[in-house]
């Protein structure tokens, strides 16, 4: 069949204006340094592969047909089912490693309070700032 | 408060005493400053893995040798400090547990918790062969080993049986001694009736999914 028997045109112009418009968003909230580069890479890799099936529905066909789904728009459906359960996650990886992250500075923040109070009992002026000696903390790995 | 710092001066006079004020609102941390222990105030509130591990990393950075974990609400008594250094002094453990159920008498909970501690016992045994009658017990002692391995790596929320987990899956021996424990003076138990079965289901996710986090862990504490 026809790509255009199940994905009409219309719908067809309506998606990719959709997915470019969300892609320039993509672009302009990295650009402003809203999001970072990393955490987009996700999104820009799985809208784009949105966008390649949307404006080749011939794509879709034919991974239905390989996969055995009777009707290329359950494809679809399974298709945005992942494209969201893949960023979703993503997303949840950040923000576990962002309280891993947070835990790490509070249990720092606490050491140093006390660290701080110690030296104002030994008598270091009162209202500045003592010289500390920071302990060595491992410098973030970056994320793979 | 002042009741324990008393008992824990007069059992250790030596000792070096820190208190971890978990992000808490109330005097805890004036009060315990006025007597004299360092205070480890978090600027939000960790939960209870979070608050011990700072523990452990206030006894890193100072080089000790021994560091002892004990709850500050009158459950868990200085008196039998030296029945849990024992097994550390003697070089048979790295990490030695206070069993309420070794003992005979004292506080030993409610049935239910019972059940619940009963079972993760066994689970615990199941799953990383570490043979430990109380693997709830908050009242230990460690060595300049568990010390290093829970500064790196200790885990968050319920995390007195998985720290159990990790200790021997990083190679360090545990031990047990008897201890009599008694009923917290002040506060609840972070656990109530209803949330045991959260608990346990919690813990034992935890304990199922080990094999594949220790270096996970071990790189998030480092990285952290």
């Amino acid at each position: 069949m026809s790509p255009h028997e199940f994905l009409p045109r219309e719908i067809q112009v309506l998606g990719t204006v959709i997915l470019v418009a969300f892609l320039g968003w993509l672009v302009y909230l990295v650009r402003t340094q809203r999001v970072s580069l990393r955490d987009s890479l996700v999104w820009i890799l799985s809208t784009l592969a949105a966008l390649a099936l949307t404006l080749f529905p011939q794509l879709l066909v034919g991974a239905a047909h390989l996969l055995n789904v009777q009707i290329p728009s359950n494809a679809l459906f399974g298709a945005a089912v992942i494209y969201l359960s893949f960023n979703l996650l993503s997303v949840t990886v950040a923000s576990s490693m962002n309280a891993a992250g947070v835990r790490r500075l509070a249990q720092e923040c606490a050491l140093l309070r006390a660290e701080v109070e110690a030296l104002r009992r030994q008598g270091a002026p009162q209202g500045r700032t003592p010289t500390l000696e920071l302990p060595e903390v491992a410098p973030p790995k970056a994320r793979s | 408060m002042p009741a324990l710092a008393a008992r824990l001066r007069a059992a250790a006079p030596a000792a070096d005493v820190c208190l971890i004020d978990d992000g808490s609102s109330d005097a805890t941390a004036r009060v315990a400053a006025e007597l004299g222990f360092d205070v480890l105030r978090s600027p939000l509130n960790l939960g209870i893995g979070g608050a011990v591990q700072t523990g452990y990393l206030w006894a890193r950075e100072r080089g000790h040798d021994v560091a002892v974990q004990m709850d500050a609400d009158g459950q868990h008594d200085p008196a039998q400090l030296e029945a849990l250094l024992a097994p550390l002094r003697r070089g048979e453990a790295s990490l030695v547990i206070g069993s309420r159920f070794l003992s005979e008498g004292g506080f030993r909970s409610t049935a239910l918790r019972r059940a619940g501690i009963r079972y993760l016992s066994w689970f615990l045994r199941l799953r990383c062969g570490a043979r430990v009658s109380d693997p709830t017990s908050g009242y230990r002692a460690g060595d300049r080993r568990a010390i290093e391995l829970f500064a790196r790596s200790y885990p968050s929320d319920y995390p007195e049986p998985e720290s159990i987990a990790v200790a021997v899956r990083n190679g360090l021996r545990v031990a047990e001694v008897p201890i009599r424990m008694s009923e917290r003076a002040h506060g609840e138990s972070s656990i109530t009736a209803w949330r045991t079965l959260y608990y346990l289901v919690k813990v034992s996710l935890a304990l199922i999914l080990l094999p594949v986090r220790p270096s996970r862990v071990a790189r998030g504490g480092q990285r952290a």
